[in-house]
């Protein structure tokens, strides 16, 4: 095992980190065997192994896949939005956000594989693409997003940095993000069967929450790296990321309440329906926590004086906001699956044998679902773990040339 | 390609042609023009709800327990209790649910391999062997109307019924207004078998069909209009209401349904 040594002679020379490296990889191991064989399982089974029904057609699977788009924009927020601004503030944290971005569009990519109830046939979007098709175009920006990232990864391992090349990337990637997170908000507010998603807001919402998710990340991550090795982040980094969180929370919040009171003042009866199950209905208490612990709190706890100058307090406001963005995701998910438009008795046909309806729909996601969105994180860390022991830390002194 | 990819009996023996010539008369499509585009109208006024046309669906297309392609929805709270009206009288209505067959099909532009299509008929098909099973076509729908074979297909008899080859597990499927059938110029299943001959099917590029007649006389309307999907399958509203009467009630006074 050379990596290994490599790594652990780049991380410290210390035994007990030898230690913890090993327990880490066996985590990370375990995780991937657990989605591996959950999706082989789910695979050779069929979805019904899942919690989905033909009313919840899409659940857990798309709702990782929505989080893990958003939050690969922090390698672009540090990276891109920098460069353009002029600001070298975030220079030796661009491995690592970039690192972070091609590890969750990697794994976005990955999570629709076992959405499909026949994956041996992924390869026809290739082969015979429709293009007026949202999930098309998705495919085509995610892989232009990840070939980007890519680049940009080499492009900053070179030795010295090109300052040039990072600009052009930053100005070629930048355009390419926004399409990312619209085209992904798009697969959903396109769809003139579902009111809640179709809303002009959702594109725009996606990149606000993308912002928010993608830097809470690089935070959260930054300072895991720099506990677990000798990489230095520095408290005015994560000072700047805190301001950074606070613009984007704002943003998110306005356009959050932007449609929240667009559709309730208004009214247009479908899409307040599906509106009342977040306020009201069977979703309001993962609603309610979505703006209450992971928008309202976080955003005081970087806000208050008393806090915001605690790493301790910066991280823990850093999780709540990746929590929060992921409960996001599964409100604006469900809301609009839990109210089909022709709700009429005796609704939509259940699927199994016996369920021949289930007008009182429930989705609760099964152990298959939940061990492949184990291997998933587990897929995602160890990409994160490779890249930050063979770009990350090899290259910590390195510093932009001319 | 259309001919090949659409559904095929294969081995199975089509029925039609067994059929005694009554049958076959009773299940001719009345009117076929140069190039058909095929319709359907749901007299409301008619529907008894028995659920016939959905069941016959079931059999006739291999359609698995638990799915459905054609479902009878009871308008008002559930399947057998009535509704009261403005003026306190019970009444009933049912609305015949199946794929709308529409002119701009959300569910064919979201399909990422093309694997649903629309043929030179207006039908909208699924191709099994391009779909995938992603159900973005069961998210863009707005009627409900697809169903997705999540594991092992059941039937109520071990060999299974229909004059259709089963789907794939992992694929989504749907009405396809009995396409096989029209191949034999025989209306749909759930036309030919409805008891209360509420279903009319033909073609819409023929004037002269009882379709178009029925559409230009009758005061036809489409489910969910407002969503611009343009479907082919129109509902006849009432002409007059049919109060179901309780006696001693008040609002007799009008006379309605003596």
């Amino acid at each position: 095992m050379t990596t290994v040594e490599h790594v652990v002679a780049a991380t410290d020379e210390r035994a007990p980190h030898r230690r913890w490296w090993t327990i880490w990889i066996g985590a990370l191991a375990v995780g991937l065997l657990i989605g591996f064989g959950s999706f082989v399982y789910q695979w050779s089974n069929g979805l019904g192994v899942t919690g989905l029904s033909n009313t919840i057609t899409w659940g857990l699977y798309i709702v990782a896949f929505m989080f893990l788009v958003g939050v690969s924009a922090g390698g672009l927020i540090v990276v891109a939005g920098a460069e353009l601004v002029g600001s070298h503030r975030f220079a030796h944290l661009n491995r690592l956000a970039v690192v972070c971005s091609v590890a969750a569009v990697a794994t976005a990519a990955g999570t629709i594989l076992p959405d499909l109830g026949r994956p041996q046939m992924a390869w026809k979007m290739l082969a015979q693409p429709n293009i007026t098709s949202p999930l098309v175009w998705d495919m085509m920006v995610l892989f232009i997003y990840l070939a980007i990232g890519l680049i940009d990864l080499w492009i900053l391992t070179r030795v010295p940095v090109s300052a040039k090349a990072l600009r052009i990337m930053a100005i070629v990637s930048l355009p390419v993000a926004i399409l990312v997170h619209s085209v992904t908000a798009w697969i959903f507010g396109l769809l003139v069967a579902r009111p809640f998603w179709n809303t002009p807001i959702l594109a725009p919402l996606f990149i606000s929450s993308a912002l928010v998710s993608g830097t809470a990340l690089v935070l959260v991550t930054a300072w895991v790296v720099e506990r677990v090795t000798d990489f230095v982040v520095g408290a005015e980094v994560f000072e700047g990321l805190r301001k950074l969180l606070v613009w984007f929370i704002a943003a998110d919040a306005f356009l959050l309440f932007t449609e929240v009171m667009t559709t309730f003042v208004s009214g247009e009866p479908d899409h307040r329906e599906q509106l009342d199950i977040l306020l009201t209905g069977r979703l309001a208490p993962v609603f309610w926590s979505e703006i209450i612990l992971g928008l309202a709190l976080p955003a005081l706890i970087l806000i208050l004086p008393r806090t915001r100058a605690r790493i301790g307090w910066l991280v823990t406001a850093g999780i709540l906001l990746l929590m929060g963005v992921f409960a996001k995701r599964i409100n604006i998910l469900l809301a609009a699956e839990f109210e089909p438009l022709v709700g009429l008795a005796p609704g939509i046909p259940g699927g199994r044998p016996g369920q021949e309806f289930r007008p009182d729909e429930v989705y609760i996601p099964t152990w298959v679902e939940l061990g492949v969105l184990v291997g998933m994180a587990a897929f995602f860390l160890a990409i994160v773990t490779l890249g930050v022991q063979r770009t990350v830390l090899p290259h910590q002194d390195d510093t932009e040339g001319a | 390609v259309p001919e090949a990819t659409r559904f095929q009996a294969d081995d199975k023996v089509s029925p039609i042609e067994a059929l005694p010539a009554a049958s076959r008369v009773h299940g001719a499509i009345d009117i076929r023009s140069e190039e058909p585009r095929w319709g359907m109208a749901v007299d409301v006024e008619r529907c008894i709800g028995c659920w016939s046309c959905a069941v016959i669906c079931k059999s006739e297309n291999a359609v698995p327990l638990g799915m459905w392609w054609n479902r009878i929805l009871t308008e008002g709270e559930a399947l057998d209790i009535p509704e009261m009206d403005e003026f306190g009288q019970l009444h009933m209505q049912w609305v015949p649910l199946a794929c709308q067959h529409c002119e701009d099909a959300p569910c064919q532009k979201v399909c990422p391999t093309s694997a649903t299509w629309t043929d030179d008929e207006g039908l909208v098909l699924v191709n099994q062997d391009d779909c995938i099973g992603c159900r973005y076509c069961m998210a863009a729908c707005p009627y409900g109307v697809r169903v997705f074979n999540w594991g092992e297909a059941e039937y109520p008899v071990p060999e299974g019924t229909g004059m259709v080859q089963a789907r794939p597990v992992g694929t989504v499927e749907k009405c396809t207004m009995c396409v096989h059938r029209l191949a034999e110029d025989q209306v749909p299943s759930c036309v030919w078998s409805c008891p209360a001959q509420a279903r009319v099917f033909g073609d819409l590029n023929a004037p002269d069909s009882r379709l178009v007649q029925m559409l230009q006389t009758r005061n036809p309307e489409v489910l969910l209009e407002e969503k611009g999907t343009h479907p082919k399958v129109s509902y006849l509203q009432p002409r007059r209401r049919r109060p179901i009467i309780v006696p001693g009630e008040a609002g007799d006074e009008d006379g309605g349904g003596s």
